[in-house]
């Protein structure tokens, strides 16, 4: 923690995609702030415009509220009281320093000043101006919700605590990850990002690639995300990148490699001139969408060569196949899609290793800057380690390019590696030296290092995190949960009630907590008719999950992304959640035609039942729980899944995704002096008058073309397990057991009908839910 | 006989619900509010009333218990006041209305305060806790229909297009805006006091309706439906209220009635076309009038859907320019348990302001009932 005043109120200047999109973060971390645009009643629109927008700048619509707005000409006295004004303006210097002058009128004393640019020098900002002390860059990316990266550019005359105080609300607050960099043009993300998108685009048109065929090669192979590069430019919008080049090119020296390697391509001065922009203009840009004769629409790529739109083909390549296995292998391979990974490597990562100090000082500034500003896998040096850094070197001899020192510094060894544990990076004079994380985080990747786990299987480990806590990892692929993962739920339990340890987290740190059961193999098992095993197996899910919330010792959910299904049913057993602030939750079992089999219709039950300010009565915790799960509905984010109860009001939510588990842990522990595990009250469940009511509710939405004849079947056996089956009735009780054999009656009944296996089928085959 | 007469009526401002701004208003303290300026205005002494009752569809949750009594102890009324709540749904304040006719007519009291109330932000249509009987929820599911759906029923009867339907509601937004914009609601509005802020106008109004802005809507119930959010009234928070007493209690009293009470009517219908119970009881009100559709000059006939009111309207032969005057229920909204003290307060006062002779105040009821009342100038 620093010593530096907190920031308990931000304004931001500037109503555009960047400033409105910071704006609404802002609002996210619970912050108020203040929103000004030059152009009348432009700040109000934009917040209009971002409650509807999606992706969604808010984590929950009510947010917008926190967001106060207003003209820079009238109500400039708004910002009075920040403790952190965030300049989003006009990229011009001149407009940036009059509105500085203006500021100083009113900002009070102390307070922090930062301007948003991607590309003007904070020399040229500050440059013995009175708010020189107050100053700083810091650059967000777009859309500033989603994009973890903050580059931070302090000057010389930057007040210590400026940087503190902004670094530290960013990182808690924001949930940032803060980069420091240099005062130099495009940072390090959109300096090496920029290259990067100029040498694919010239090496594609050069060797003859399709778009279809450049994007394949440089999106998964490389751990670059799969829009690779034309994909790319049609998502952020092709026009920006003449302006970016040009801000390049007139800040960095003419023999940077960046600056020579720019060309202008006809091809794309056209799609820009005839407002093909990409994505956001709705005319398409590289790739467009059309409507075929029968109204079908259909995908269309443009030909780099001839500038003609064909139906999109998809890329065939051997050294794709090759890359699968190594980077190697595709950089190696010598078609054209190896010799494009190979000539793009060589401009990319060449660059970025000559980057160093002048941009950053260390490597891992670079590799996290690119992991986080553009969602890159790896980055650059990273990928160097993949290849090897002495293959790397040679091919840039081979390529008669200059091999830049650091690469002549790590020479035989790597620019990562792990000694006792800890992992280090290579440092400036060639020795390694450990990672540093920032104060208060608590990475899994790291732990695992140093020790092996408690318990191990195929599907989960166990993980002794310290302070007698212990961590209960996935590792399945997509972290979905089978019987081993299950079985190692059971093994933990087992281990905390011998004292193993004394509280638990559930918790990792892939994309994705869990989407859910492992359905490929519940097909398989119904393709066979192995119903006693299906039932067996939902059997042992409730069970170990039931043993969750029984367990003698405080158990927490850690999730991060998408926490579906089954994956969202271990969750609803635990003591309590500490959630990622984007993590998407969600009971989407009707999707594939089946109802939520491991506890999870008892566990809404029960959460709406004990929900305070829900209305009296047996049906609104029926109500509530049929909504959500006869929907599919997945929250976007752990402030909606309040909205469902899917967490509780008690439960936390972590901004920065690096502080969740330290987060978790310490809630775990908070939990641990005096817990008892908490007696289930029984349950007041409606029977047939409430599974009637239900039904016509789903009878209605028939009319109105929203359900389909199996969403019916699927709906009828929810609203039965809901309501506490035929025999139920409000004078009675009904127990989280009576409520899980329903569950699992209707779970079989459903998994028996071919619609159901027809939607379990088209989900493993497309990813997408089968409406029949 | 003694001549039973309404002498008074006000009501709130009906405001979309869930976004409009009654929506924090709980509905006792709205229905309380309007009741106590009902009684301010009159003058009269509030012990020598016998009963308030009160109207409402979903009498649970803040309006449930006895609402009645309870908005009788914050309206400030005198304990001696006694006080039930009346539901026949849609129909409930209309009810209140007949309650006390009839307890007049028996000579069991001399004035009530007949009113009602619906707060649809804060109890859902339909209450919270829906449980229907599972046998007659199979057997006869008409008696649980969705309104909307039986909209959709009586459009596909009576042959009500779609464009007609819109014409309808184009037309009562423009007569509701043009009444808004020269003040004629002004005087039967209660402003209401939300926390700090004073609510003095109706919020439901869309002036700007037009006949192709409705025609890009999508059917509200149906796919293949012809009722859309336009031509179906709002969900809608209000309040209202009237004085009904005898002709010789309101001029003690100073009070020039509105109108008198010539008859009341109730009846049953198929539920799957409630909308079309106004015509039966209509019909057995006006016969016990003495009257026929010519002598009306002014109707009220509550819009719960544009197709039902044109329905009616066919089937009982009534002169469009006689009904809803300053618009209806499309326009001004369906609070459910307040609308029947609107439209019969309405009635009167348009009978007075129109200078006619004779007023009919009629609507339908889910489930399938009507329920109608005849006014008469007083000479």
């Amino acid at each position: 923690m620093s010593d530096a005043p907190p920031i308990q109120k931000i304004a931001v200047i500037g109503a555009g995609v960047m400033g409105a999109g910071i704006a609404a973060h802002v609002a996210n971390a619970g912050i108020p702030v203040v929103l000004l645009d030059i152009v009348p009643g432009g700040a109000a629109k934009a917040v209009e415009r971002m409650v509807r927008a999606d992706p969604a700048p808010f984590m929950h619509r009510s947010f917008a509220r926190r967001v106060v707005t207003g003209d820079l000409g009238t109500d400039l006295e708004l910002v009075a009281d920040c403790d952190w004004i965030i300049e989003a303006i006009v990229e011009t210097p001149d407009a940036k320093r009059a509105l500085y002058e203006q500021l100083q009128a009113v900002r009070k004393p102390g307070s922090i000043l930062s301007s948003n640019t991607s590309t003007i020098p904070l020399a040229a900002l500050t440059d013995g101006a009175p708010w020189t002390a107050d100053f700083l860059i810091t650059h967000f990316f777009n859309p500033p919700r989603y994009m973890r990266l903050l580059e931070l550019v302090t000057g010389p005359a930057t007040r210590p605590e400026v940087a503190a105080a902004v670094t530290q609300v960013a990182d808690h607050a924001l949930g940032k990850t803060v980069i420091p960099c240099k005062d130099r043009p495009g940072f390090i993300a959109n300096r090496i990002g920029g290259q990067w998108i100029q040498s694919a685009i010239n090496n594609a048109v050069d060797l003859g690639l399709t778009i279809e065929e450049a994007d394949a090669v440089m999106g998964r192979p490389l751990g670059i995300p799969k829009t690779g590069v034309f994909g790319l430019l049609d998502l952020v919008g092709i026009d920006l990148m003449p302006h970016i080049a040009a801000s390049m090119k007139a800040s960095l020296p003419a023999d940077d490699a960046y600056v020579a390697a720019m060309r202008d391509h006809p091809l794309i001065a056209r799609l820009i001139g005839e407002g093909r922009t990409g994505r956001k203009g709705g005319k398409g840009g590289f790739y467009t969408r059309r409507k075929d004769e029968d109204g079908a629409s259909e995908k269309y790529a443009i030909d780099l060569a001839l500038g003609i739109d064909r139906p999109t083909e998809r890329a065939v390549l051997e050294s794709l196949e090759a890359g699968k296995r190594d980077i190697a292998a595709l950089v190696e391979h010598p078609d054209r899609g190896g010799r494009y990974a190979r000539a793009v490597l060589i401009d990319t990562l060449g660059y970025a290793a000559s980057l160093v100090p002048e941009v950053a000082d260390g490597i891992a500034a670079v590799d996290a800057a690119m992991r986080l500003g553009y969602n890159w896998r790896w980055g650059p040096f990273e990928l160097i380690d993949r290849l090897g850094p002495t293959r790397f070197a040679a091919m840039l001899r081979e390529a008669g390019r200059p091999v830049p020192e650091l690469l002549d510094r790590v020479a035989e060894g790597r620019f990562y590696r792990e000694v006792d544990g800890v992992a280090e990076v290579m440092q400036l004079d060639g020795t390694h030296a450990p990672l540093v994380r920032p104060e208060g985080v608590l990475l899994l990747s790291d732990i695992k290092r140093l020790a092996p786990p408690m318990a191990k299987s195929a599907g989960a480990s166990l993980w002794d995190i310290g302070d007698g806590v212990a961590c209960l990892e996935f590792h399945t692929k997509m972290n979905a949960i089978d019987p081993d993962v299950l079985g190692m739920v059971g093994k933990a339990i087992a281990m905390g009630k011998k004292g193993a340890f004394r509280a638990l987290v559930i918790h990792n740190e892939a994309e994705n907590f869990s989407v859910g059961a492992n359905l490929g193999l519940a097909l398989f098992a119904a393709n066979i008719a192995a119903w006693g095993e299906i039932e067996s197996l939902i059997e042992q899910g409730q069970k170990a999950f039931a043993a969750l919330r029984a367990a003698p010792f405080p158990v927490v959910g850690a999730p991060a992304g998408m926490a579906l299904g089954g994956g969202c049913e271990v969750l609803l057993h635990c003591d309590a959640i500490e959630a990622h602030a984007e993590t998407y939750i969600g009971l989407v079992e009707v999707g594939v035609g089946v109802i939520p089999g491991w506890g999870g219709c008892a566990a809404m039950l029960r959460r709406w039942a004990e929900a305070k300010g829900v209305p009296r009565g047996p049906m609104p915790p029926v109500a509530k729980a049929f909504e959500m799960i006869s929907t599919a509905q997945v929250v976007k984010s752990a402030h909606e899944a309040r909205d469902w109860m899917l967490l509780r009001p008690t439960d936390g939510i972590t901004m920065n995704r690096d502080r969740l588990l330290a987060a978790a842990k310490a809630r775990a522990l908070a939990m641990v002096e005096g817990y008892a595990p908490a007696e289930p009250k029984p349950l007041r469940l409606p029977g047939p008058s409430g599974r009637a009511a239900l039904m016509m509710a789903v009878d209605g939405a028939v009319a109105l073309g929203r359900a389909t004849p199996h969403d019916v079947t699927v709906c009828a056996h929810l609203a039965t397990t809901l309501t506490g089956g035929p025999r139920a009735d409000i004078t009675e009780d009904v127990t989280d057991d009576q409520v899980r054999k329903l569950e699992r009656e209707a779970f079989m009944a459903l998994l028996r009908t071919d619609p159901t296996l027809a939607r379990v089928e088209h989900m493993l085959d497309t990813g997408r839910a089968l409406r029949n | 006989m003694t001549d039973i007469v309404i002498a008074a009526y006000r009501r709130s401002p009906f405001h979309l619900a869930g976004k409009g701004a009654l929506t924090k208003l709980r509905p006792d303290e709205m229905a309380a509010q309007v009741i106590r300026a009902l009684v301010a205005d009159t003058g009269i002494d509030p012990g020598t009333i016998e009963d308030l009752i009160l109207g409402c569809a979903f009498p649970e949750g803040e309006q449930g218990l006895n609402v009645a009594r309870l908005v009788g102890f914050i309206a400030g009324l005198p304990q001696g006041v006694a006080g039930v709540t009346v539901n026949r749904f849609c129909g409930s304040s209309m009810q209140s209305i007949h309650q006390a006719a009839g307890a007049i007519r028996m000579g069991a009291g001399e004035a009530f305060l007949c009113a009602g109330v619906e707060s649809m932000s804060r109890v859902p249509m339909g209450g919270y806790n829906v449980l229907p009987h599972p046998g007659l929820a199979a057997d006869y599911p008409a008696a649980y229909m969705g309104m909307g759906e039986t909209a959709e029923n009586v459009a596909h009867r009576h042959q009500i297009p779609r464009v007609q339907q819109e014409a309808f509601a184009v037309e009562s937004q423009r007569r509701a805006a043009e009444a808004q914009a020269h003040g004629r609601l002004e005087a039967e509005i209660v402003p209401v006091t939300v926390g700090k802020e004073s609510v003095s106008a109706d919020g439901c109004l869309r002036p700007d309706t037009s006949a192709e802005g409705l025609a890009g809507l999508k059917p509200a119930f149906r796919t293949d439906g012809t009722v859309t959010a336009g031509t179906a009234s709002p969900l809608t928070d209000g309040a209202a209220a009237v004085l009904v007493c005898t002709d010789e209690f309101a001029r003690k009293n100073g009070l020039t009635p509105l109108a008198r009470i010539k008859s009341i009517a109730v009846a049953g219908c198929a539920p799957e076309v409630m909308g079309m119970g106004p015509v039966g009881a209509s019909r057995k009100a006006m016969e016990r009038a003495g009257i026929t559709v010519r002598d009306l000059d002014v109707v009220e006939l509550n819009e719960a859907f544009a197709s039902q009111a044109i329905a009616c309207m066919r089937e009982l032969g009534l002169d469009p320019a006689t009904v809803n005057i300053d618009g209806g229920a499309i326009a001004l909204g369906h609070p459910l348990g307040a609308t029947g003290a609107r439209i019969t307060g309405k009635a009167a006062a348009l009978l007075q302001r129109e200078r006619g002779r004779y007023a009919l105040a009629t609507q339908c009821i889910g489930g399938g009932q009507g329920i109608a009342t005849v006014l008469e100038a007083v000479a």
